[in-house]
């Protein structure tokens, strides 16, 4: 699967990187990068997790 | 015992999280999950604040009709088997059944209890001294996106309007009111936003709605008064506003209704345990629940608090005493006219802040108070940083956002 992030729907919160700090973070402009943006086996309960905390749901995940 | 059926109570983020941390804990028995609300978890904080500072399907942001989808979140993917539109009306502990409306149950193994809150009406604590049915104004809270759909309906032809309640949601609501070219006044007993998050903050907030055009009124509880078309709102100490619309935004109650007589009840509340457990096969999250934090048991009605709850409770139901205890570290956000806070850490904090970092922008602030318990919080204002790096200026104080220089030789 693949992460997703639409970009002007970002606000930053960072909840994201909170549950998933392997496989994204935010830079030091407040800009999210995700750093892993093909997932599967274990990162890939790690990455829904942290489509799911978005709380304005910036992130998808896609099949790749 | 071994799980083999599992019954969620409650379609909100709690429940579905809760959901979805059984499913990654491995727990691959029959899933169910039962809620009254037909549609699938959806984000109610984005319902005062993308939804709300939109008409006409422009945003603040400019994000035109993708406003309408601000709440949207990606479809479940727990493979549970979903009852939607069905509301729990009944518990049998000793059965382990829960009831449903239009008959029947469900027995279960383990249960989670996710049902919520719903927003409190200023009506209901009236009695019979409140305004009658017929010629009551109508009164708008705002929980739901049905709710959210209304307002915004509502809104389009600008009426004026009057937010009662000074805490987060009525400061988001009167923002959004005032966004959409409103005439606002914000009813609150005490100075808005300082009983959450203390007078600092508070006064920033206060300062900026003002600057916007809000209207702020004091003068104690307030009362709904009968009123033809529009509506009037009276105060304690006799001032008497009247607007086109009221909306109310004082609290929430939770949804407890259905587990009367099930003797979970302690002083009719819900109280889990560290682990989220009320008994073994029965586990609570979310804003229905209260639970231990270092500053005693409370319920914490927060997007993040009922996310970490919901994962606390499937541990807690699938692992017993073996599962991690709660350690809550709270996360707080708020926008509205113009400022967007974040913290982390216990609020209300008390005084000027310890702490202060000017960012780039105009407005844009670092914060950082230490608490007499010993703990920080922390705050940004306008200010975009990572909330793991928020939470380490809250833990460890500001030399936490310094670069570890190199060993000196
Ligand atoms: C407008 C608004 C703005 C907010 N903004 C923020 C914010 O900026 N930051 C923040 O941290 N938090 C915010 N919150 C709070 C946050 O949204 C909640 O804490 C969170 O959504 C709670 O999730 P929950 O799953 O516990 O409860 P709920 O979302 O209430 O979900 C419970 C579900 O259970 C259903 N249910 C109830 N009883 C039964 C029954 N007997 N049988 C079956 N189903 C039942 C309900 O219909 C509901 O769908 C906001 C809330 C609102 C309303
Ligand atoms: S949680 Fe959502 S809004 Fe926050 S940084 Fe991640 S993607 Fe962006």
């Amino acid at each position: 699967m693949r992460i997703e992030l639409d970009r002007p729907r970002c606000e930053g919160h960072g909840l994201c990187e909170e549950a998933a700090p392997q496989l994204m973070h935010l830079d030091d402009d407040g800009e999210l990068v995700i750093d892993v943006p093909e997932v599967d086996g274990p990162d890939l309960d790690a990455a829904r997790s942290a489509v799911r905390v978005c709380p304005v749901a910036a992130l998808r995940l896609a099949a790749a | 015992m071994t799980m083999r059926r599992i019954v969620v109570v409650g379609n909100g983020i709690a429940g579905l999280t809760a959901c979805d941390s059984l499913r990654s804990a491995g727990f691959d028995g029959e899933l169910t999950i039962v809620g009254a609300e037909r549609h699938h978890p959806y984000s109610r904080p984005a319902l005062s604040k993308a939804l709300l500072h939109s008409v006409d399907g422009t945003s603040v942001n400019g994000k035109g009709d993708d406003a309408l989808q601000a709440h949207v979140l990606p479809a479940p993917t727990h493979e549970a088997e979903e009852l939607l539109g069905v509301s729990a009306t009944g518990l049998d502990v000793e059965a382990r059944r829960v009831l449903l409306d239009g008959g029947g149950g469900l027995p279960y193994d383990g249960l989670v209890i996710a049902s919520g809150s719903r927003a409190k009406r200023l009506a209901d604590g009236q009695g019979a001294a409140g305004p009658h049915q017929d010629d009551s104004p109508r009164e708008f809270t705002l929980r739901t996106i049905e709710d959210a759909i209304l307002l915004r309906e509502r809104l389009a032809s600008r009426p004026s309007v009057i937010v009662i309640g000074g805490g987060p949601l009525g400061m988001e609501v009167a923002s959004g009111c005032l966004h959409v070219g409103c005439e606002v006044t914000l009813v609150s007993d005490a100075k808005p936003l300082s009983r959450q998050l203390g007078g600092h903050l508070a006064s920033l907030f206060t300062a900026a709605a003002v600057r916007r055009g809000l209207r702020v009124v004091g003068g104690g509880k307030a009362r709904l008064a009968g009123h033809g078309a529009g509506a009037r709102v009276v105060l304690a100490d006799g001032t008497e506003l009247e607007a086109d619309l009221v909306v109310t935004a004082v609290g929430d109650e939770p949804n407890i209704g259905w587990l009367a007589g099930s003797n979970l009840l302690t002083e009719g509340s819900l109280r889990v345990d560290s682990r989220g457990r009320l008994r073994p096969e029965i586990v609570a999250a979310g804003d229905v629940a209260f639970f231990p934090t270092r500053r005693g048991v409370q319920r914490v009605p927060l997007w993040t608090s009922a996310i970490d709850q919901a994962k606390v409770a499937a541990a807690g139901l699938l692992q017993g005493d073996a599962a991690p205890e709660f350690n809550f570290q709270p996360y707080f956000w708020t926008e509205g006219f113009g400022l967007s806070l974040k913290s982390v850490g216990f609020t209300p904090v008390e005084g000027a802040p310890d702490y202060c970092e000017p960012g780039r922008e105009d407005g844009s602030v670092l914060l950082r108070w230490d608490n007499p318990d010993g703990y920080g919080t922390a705050a940004a204002v306008n200010y975009r940083i990572p909330i793991p790096k928020l939470r380490r200026l809250a833990d460890a104080g500001p030399a936490a956002l310094r670069p570890v220089s190199p060993a000196r030789v």
